[in-house]
């Protein structure tokens, strides 16, 4: 027996001892280490910071997806992480906004256009004064050009189309024109209304062979591992790459030949504030948050959005967020007995309660970042300078309850006993809402909905089904899409009635209108206007900005009220953005940057503005 | 017994290729590593051909297998299409990262898996027998992620709150120092501590307190050897023998990577790496981990059959 409890006593004092030193060299926030081997003025006001990756000059991102490698547009590897990633590392000529508007990045100023008599129209550029890459070369016109050149190399698109996910713009330069180190010329034969999307990053020349496809070749192999001839690639962007220990973390280092940031959101202008961005790959959405209230984490940046309610009434966090280019609408399929009459349509719009949905779902979270009245556009969003609310200018989307049945009433429905209308020929007013099932926040809003619009005589019945299932058996079924594409006389025209989901708007909102042209692969809707399609081609072909964005206002008012087609208008019912949004910990970080539109950015974008405590 | 291993071994052999033949079918029938390349044709048709070549997607669903055992025999896994890395790197370095959690966790388990079964067994129906009867049934009826997730929030959020020190990490894989390993690992292995050792004192108990009440136990007592010794040596032996059938099962299992545990701590293991290979598809990594996962089931079972026969002389393996 004495032998057992002296083994007991060995065990448990063991184990004492092993708890002791874990715990000595546990809190990483209580125990850093203050030997800093670089300390500035700034630096002793709040402690040395030690900017060596691990140490406490770290910031700490948590995030879910790892990619695979570093080569963008990779359809193997097509994850928006790898363009959050090296959106800190390779900068463009333009940049993104968290309003989702371009900004002159590694420009001086707007470029001037210039129309020709031919239809042509040439861009001069300008790059601002000091550009460097971050092992010291001059960034310069000769690098804009020969990313050019080994894009349009004749190999890039047969042999590496990684490099490149699409040609649209890029094709149509008609001439490059160098003039200096910081000017240089782009002529396209027609108008792009996309053109500041195009050189979203430039790639360093003086790193890669001068001929345009055996750089291409050469880029292929590089991109993947951020090196070429075993040497990192050096960065235009705040950040240069460190190391990456796969499954586990990602090290960036701070670039300190860094230009400084142009962004509009920037509070910082000069190098990042942190020594090293640690990107720590946590595949579980609790354990993210788990890492950021552990202190294990400055900053996560992942979904879904309600997981974050516990942060926006705790002190030592904060969301951050800004409206994103993610919209959600409800689609209205005009083929479907009661949608086909403008009537029961607008009805819905009046009836919606945007305001409600708001109030009780996404304000309390993100505040006053989202308009309290919800979308009103889908071709320009609430934070973008030319946004037009065309719904609520049209009454719509207030719960208007009366408004909606006196529009139904109009229409010959009339109201029955169990509250619901009904018409004469087609019968109750009942109508499927559908969704991908499991989103909670989306099922909420069906359920808020679903209470007012009875209110309004109107039966909605949720009809959700399981992810990608929901796709495939609701608003792109091909039965479905052949009754939209054809008019409503081939495939099956009641697949759906209602479909909740989300589209992409972004900086130029011109590709919106791809999914409503007549006979669009994505018009599930079943509209279908030559006026319409005839507007669009205007619209995209309009040099003027502003001329332009009065154009595109013009076309949501096709998609969002019966004022430009009184027939077959008011097909979709915008509800709100998506906000873009990071949790950050106050404990751990004394600044953080602006949330940036997730569908460009992610958090590397404002790196700068991030600072340890 | 050297003729017994070695049948035993051999007998392996066709029970592997068996095993591999029905998952690389299994995957192949039910993945199309071509669904994302598909959609962008004809832009990434050099990406397809190339994914058509790599997977032979060019060839009979049936014949496919073949072509991989080609390979594997020469020691040739292949390369991760999701991870970029050749498979056998990954094997070998997911590998020893899993067995950092899984051996401890598994040594722990079984020890206190013995330990709690003798002491429920001796004292059945005391206040601590109950009390260790309920935290079993608490252990088996929470989800592994669930003991994760609050290991996570206690040790990483209330305990440091409470006392001002955090002596374990909550998630992603530390190993600079020796120190930092310890932070990072004790809690994944807590947490499979939980879970196996729930499972395996119930059986323990159970089998225990059947062997207690036999007769040469009764005999052994009988003729006077004291409780200790008639317990630890005669009792628990034959009590073990179940128990070995289990660890065996329960050990292969952890080493080929404990898919939850391993998510929820950023453990760069196995088993992360298998839910992405085969969510991407990425056939290549998913035979690797099948053939190493039923390689170790194999191996364990045999080991589990061996000490069969060192617990109860009565087996023999002609």
């Amino acid at each position: 027996m004495k032998e057992s409890n002296k083994a007991i006593r060995f065990a448990a004092s063991l184990f004492a001892v092993a708890l002791i030193v874990s715990a000595c060299g546990g809190d990483d926030a209580a125990t850093e280490d203050t030997t800093a081997e670089d300390t500035t003025a700034e630096d002793t006001a709040t402690g040395p910071a030690d900017d060596s990756c691990g140490g406490n000059g770290t910031l700490i991102w948590a995030h879910e997806q790892e990619p695979g490698d570093l080569h963008l547009d990779d359809p193997e590897n097509g994850l928006t992480i790898t363009a959050w990633i090296r959106t800190g590392m390779w900068e463009g000529l333009f940049g993104v906004s968290s309003k989702t508007e371009y900004y002159p990045r590694l420009l001086a100023s707007e470029p001037a256009l210039a129309s020709a008599d031919d239809g042509s129209v040439t861009a001069t550029y300008t790059l601002r004064e000091g550009l460097t890459w971050s092992d010291g070369d001059d960034l310069t016109s000769d690098d804009v050009k020969y990313t050019f050149d080994m894009l349009m190399a004749r190999n890039s698109a047969d042999e590496y189309v990684y490099l490149l996910g699409d040609r649209t713009g890029l094709d149509t330069i008609t001439a490059f024109n160098v003039v200096s180190p910081t000017e240089f010329s782009v002529t396209w034969s027609a108008f792009f209304a996309g053109w500041k999307a195009l050189f979203g990053e430039i790639h360093p020349k003086h790193v890669f062979p001068a001929d345009p496809a055996e750089a291409a070749a050469a880029e292929n192999d590089a991109l993947r591992t951020w090196s070429y001839n075993d040497t990192v690639l050096p960065s235009s962007g705040p950040l240069v790459f460190s190391e990456w220990n796969k499954g586990v973390s990602m090290s960036l280092v701070r670039n300190d030949s860094y230009h400084g940031s142009t962004s509009p959101d920037a509070v910082n202008t000069g190098v990042a504030q942190v020594g090293c961005v640690e990107i720590n790959f946590v595949p579980d959405t609790d354990a993210q948050i788990n890492a950021l209230k552990a202190g294990e984490a400055d900053v996560i940046m992942t979904q879904p959005q309600l997981a974050f309610e516990e942060f926006g009434t705790n002190d030592d966090f904060v969301v951050a967020s800004s409206a994103g280019p993610i919209y959600e609408h409800w689609g209205l399929n005009l083929f479907n007995k009661h949608l086909k009459r403008p009537e029961v349509r607008e009805a819905l719009a009046l009836a919606m309660d945007k305001g409600a949905v708001m109030e009780g779902l996404y304000t309390p979270l993100f505040g006053s970042s989202l308009p309290a009245e919800g979308l009103g556009n889908v071709y320009w969003m609430s934070n973008q300078s030319d946004y037009q609310d065309a719904t609520s200018d049209a009454g719509y989307g207030k719960g208007d309850i009366a408004a909606a049945k006196a529009k139904l009433e109009s229409a010959g429905y009339v109201l029955g006993a169990d509250g619901i209308y009904a018409h004469p020929t087609d019968g109750a007013l009942s109508l499927r809402v559908g969704t991908t099932g499991g989103n909670k926040l989306r099922e909420l809003q069906q359920q808020l909905l679903q209470a007012k619009f009875k209110e309004a005589g109107i039966d909605i019945v949720i009809y959700n089904q399981p992810g990608g299932e929901y796709w495939d058996a609701q608003p792109f079924n091909s039965d479905a899409l052949a009754c939209a594409s054809s008019g409503g006389t081939k495939g099956d025209c009641n697949k759906w009635d209602i479909a909740q989901f989300a589209w992409v708007g972004g900086p130029w909102p011109g590709g919106q209108s791809a999914v409503l042209r007549t006979g669009a692969g994505s018009n599930i809707y079943g509209f279908a206007n030559a006026e319409f399609d005839a507007k669009a081609d205007e619209c995209d072909g309009t040099v003027d900005d502003a001329v332009r964005a009065a154009c595109y206002n013009e076309l949501n008012l096709y998609a969002v009220t019966l004022q430009k087609d009184a027939k077959t208008g008011l097909f979709m019912i915008p509800l709100t953005q998506k906000p873009s949004f990071y949790a950050v910990s106050k404990i751990r970080l004394a600044s953080y940057g602006v949330a940036p539109d997730a569908n460009n950015a992610g958090p590397l974008l404002n790196v700068a503005d991030f600072k340890k405590n | 017994m050297l003729t017994y291993v070695v049948r035993r071994v051999l007998s392996t052999v066709p029970l592997l290729f068996v095993a591999m033949y029905l998952v690389h079918v299994g995957v192949s029938a039910t993945s199309d590593p071509l669904a994302g390349l598909r959609l962008c044709l004809p832009r990434c048709q050099e990406g397809y051909d190339r994914v058509v070549d790599v997977y032979e997607l060019d060839r009979s669903i049936w014949l496919r297998p073949f072509a991989w055992f080609q390979d594997a025999v020469k020691g040739d896994f292949g390369k991760s299409e999701a991870l970029g890395e050749p498979v056998a790197e990954i094997l070998l370095k997911r590998g020893i990262n899993t067995a950092m959690i899984a051996v401890p966790a598994f040594l722990i388990s079984a020890i206190l898996a013995v330990v709690l079964s003798v002491y429920s067994a001796r004292r059945q129906y005391s206040k601590t027998d109950y009390a260790l009867t309920g935290l079993s049934f608490l252990g088996l009826a929470l989800p592994t992620f669930f003991v994760g997730l609050v290991l996570q929030v206690f040790w990483g959020v209330w305990f440091p709150n409470w006392t001002g020190f955090k002596p374990f990490y909550t998630g992603t894989m530390r190993s600079d120092t020796f120190v930092e390993l310890l932070q990072s690992v004790t809690l994944p292995i807590l947490t499979l501590v939980i879970v196996s050792v729930a499972a395996e004192s119930r059986y323990g108990r159970a089998n225990m307190l059947e062997i207690v009440s036999s007769d040469y136990v009764r005999t052994a007592r009988a003729k006077g050897l004291s409780e200790r010794k008639v317990i630890w040596k005669h009792a628990l032996r034959n009590a073990l023998i179940p128990l070995v059938t289990l660890w065996a099962l329960d050990f292969a299992a952890l080493l080929g990577g404990s898919v939850i545990t391993e998510t929820i701590f950023s453990w760069p293991g196995l088993g992360p790496a298998f839910v992405i290979a085969l969510t991407k598809p990425d056939l290549d990594l998913v035979m690797g981990i099948t053939i190493l996962a039923a390689s170790i089931a194999v191996i364990f079972n045999l080991v589990a059959d061996l000490l069969y026969g060192w617990l109860d002389p009565r087996i023999r393996f002609d």
